[in-house]
């Protein structure tokens, strides 16, 4: 009796929960008045924003790949003074509010900041505010990662013969694929909705630095309806990168090279 | 189900009361150029202050407001024709002004310098008052070509004036009110009276309000002779042109 009754509460719990993150995403759909949001895709201002989201968003992440990786690396395979503080320095800009890294991104990087840049207002200030606020969440995945690599085996590798460059290429990366692409998913999937930042250090300008984000907030205060439309837009994106990144780890985890998808946080 | 809801909203709303009730004091939406002078005027009443248009979008999504100040008349005569709110009354004037960081990197001097090609000129979304304000006076100076220097359209006037007075800018329309809540960090660059638009605040009782006696209270209190003086410290104009 009392196990039945802890079973109904857990599933009574677990259904308000699901339906708490569900509603507001649905209710997006819901209020969309139909045929609008077709007719949005064709609007110059969501063409626009999409292509400045989508080109700063992927320049960002060839940024965080390129640097990020060996920074992952090098903190998964070394034990070092200041490894832990390396770690949270990493995790920090997670934790940050928004706003916070837009001032911090104009004190290190405005016209009169500490390394004094012109790049305030263009997509390079984008792309910055981008790569800021969404590099922790693959670097945090790829250290996992690489953590979750079987030592013996690279160790295998070398005795082998194999120098350190293939090593990492040849053992290291497959193994620890799964991790890094469920990292980079999600950065992705967060650069494209950076909002915060991107307004307080690159402003918005159509066709150069309004992000989708950027236009659905202004939407917001002139038609209600048009955000909604551009909001609905942004969920279906999310929800392919999503859906993509499941199915591509499925089809590899079915493959006997796979390691685990979600590892410790430290 | 919708039992289950009620008890849960009830909950985070038992636990949050503290944080927003208090039946004396109105909330008031006001444009983000009354940042300084309203709560002089009533320092009790709770303020949200954002671009006009951004607040008259909150309150046609019922957002709680009980007054709602903008700078112009067209949003508050809109939510009044739809039924949100009351007949607006005017209840100040301002002017528009060109402003430039104090150390001037771009050597702007004059509004016609704006001419020069690479200048960084930060103005306001046309949907913003102070936006469409922008547009009328460049219109009216035959300057709609400087348009092509906008390098932000930014959401209120004070995110104008912060990237102004942080130097990012090199140029931006604000009005003179706000000019001067920052004096040692930016210079203004006065705009010829003929070019000037029009440029009237409007207030109005929110519908929904559940306070409407605090709401007309606080616009009576803007619109007095104390208030009125607050405004024009602050460097407002008196509300009917002399």
């Amino acid at each position: 009796m009392k196990r039945a009754l802890a079973a109904v509460l857990v599933a009574a719990a677990a259904a308000v929960a699901l339906a708490f993150l569900v509603l507001p995403i649905a209710a997006i759909f819901l209020r969309v008045p139909p045929g609008h949001l077709l007719r949005q895709l064709s609007s110059p201002i969501v063409t626009d924003a999409l292509i400045v989201s989508f080109k700063t968003t992927a320049i960002a992440q060839v940024l965080i790949l390129a640097f990020g990786t060996p920074l992952a690396w090098l903190i998964a395979s070394r034990s070092f003074r200041g490894r832990a503080l390396a770690i949270t320095l990493v995790e920090l800009p997670l934790v940050l509010p928004p706003a916070v890294a837009g001032l911090g991104l104009l004190a290190a990087f405005g016209r009169f900041g500490l390394l004094s840049t012109n790049i305030a207002f263009t997509q390079t200030a984008v792309v910055f505010a981008v790569t800021f606020v969404s590099s922790p969440l693959y670097i945090r995945q790829a250290i996992a990662a690489f953590e979750a690599v079987d030592p013996n085996l690279v160790a295998a590798s070398r005795t082998l013969g194999a120098g350190p460059g293939r090593t990492f290429f040849r053992v290291v990366l497959p193994l620890a694929w799964n991790g890094l692409a469920a990292g980079e998913a999600l950065a992705f999937a967060r650069g494209l909705g950076e909002f915060g930042a991107t307004i307080m250090f690159a402003g918005s300008l159509q066709g150069v630095t309004q992000t989708l984000p950027l236009a659905i907030y202004s939407a917001f205060a002139i038609d209600f309806d048009t955000a909604l439309a551009m909001g609905a837009l942004l969920v279906a994106i999310s929800a392919v990168l999503l859906l993509v990144l499941k199915l591509v780890l499925s089809w590899r985890s079915s493959r006997p090279t796979s390691s685990f998808l979600f590892a410790r946080s430290t | 189900m919708r039992v289950a809801l009620a008890f849960i909203v009830a909950l985070v709303v038992a636990a949050t009361a503290a944080a927003t009730t208090d039946a004396t004091q109105p909330t008031v939406y006001a444009a983000a150029s009354l940042t300084d002078a309203f709560p002089k005027i009533a320092p009790h009443a709770r303020f949200s202050f954002a671009g006009s248009n951004a607040l008259a979008a909150q309150i046609r999504q019922g957002a709680p407001a009980d007054v709602f100040a903008s700078a112009n008349t067209a949003l508050p005569t809109a939510l009044h024709n739809d039924g949100f709110c009351s007949k607006p009354v005017i209840f100040t004037r301002n002017t528009l002004v060109l402003i430039v960081p104090k150390s001037n990197p771009a050597g702007i001097h004059t509004v016609y310098d704006l001419r020069r090609s690479g200048i960084k000129l930060v103005i306001a979304d046309k949907g913003v008052p102070v936006g469409s304000y922008t547009l009328q006076v460049l219109k009216n100076m035959n300057l709609s070509g400087v348009l092509k220097n906008v390098v932000s359209r930014e959401t209120d006037v004070r995110e104008v004036l912060a990237k102004i007075a942080l130097g990012e800018g090199d140029a931006g329309f604000v009005y003179s009110t706000d000019a001067r809540t920052v004096p040692n960090k930016v210079r203004v660059l006065k705009i010829p009276a003929w070019a000037q638009p029009k440029v009237q605040y409007g207030i109005c009782v929110v519908s929904r309000s559940s306070n409407k006696p605090a709401a007309q209270a606080f616009i009576k209190r803007v619109l007095s002779p104390a208030g009125q003086k607050i405004m024009l410290r602050y460097g407002f104009l008196p509300r009917v042109k002399k």
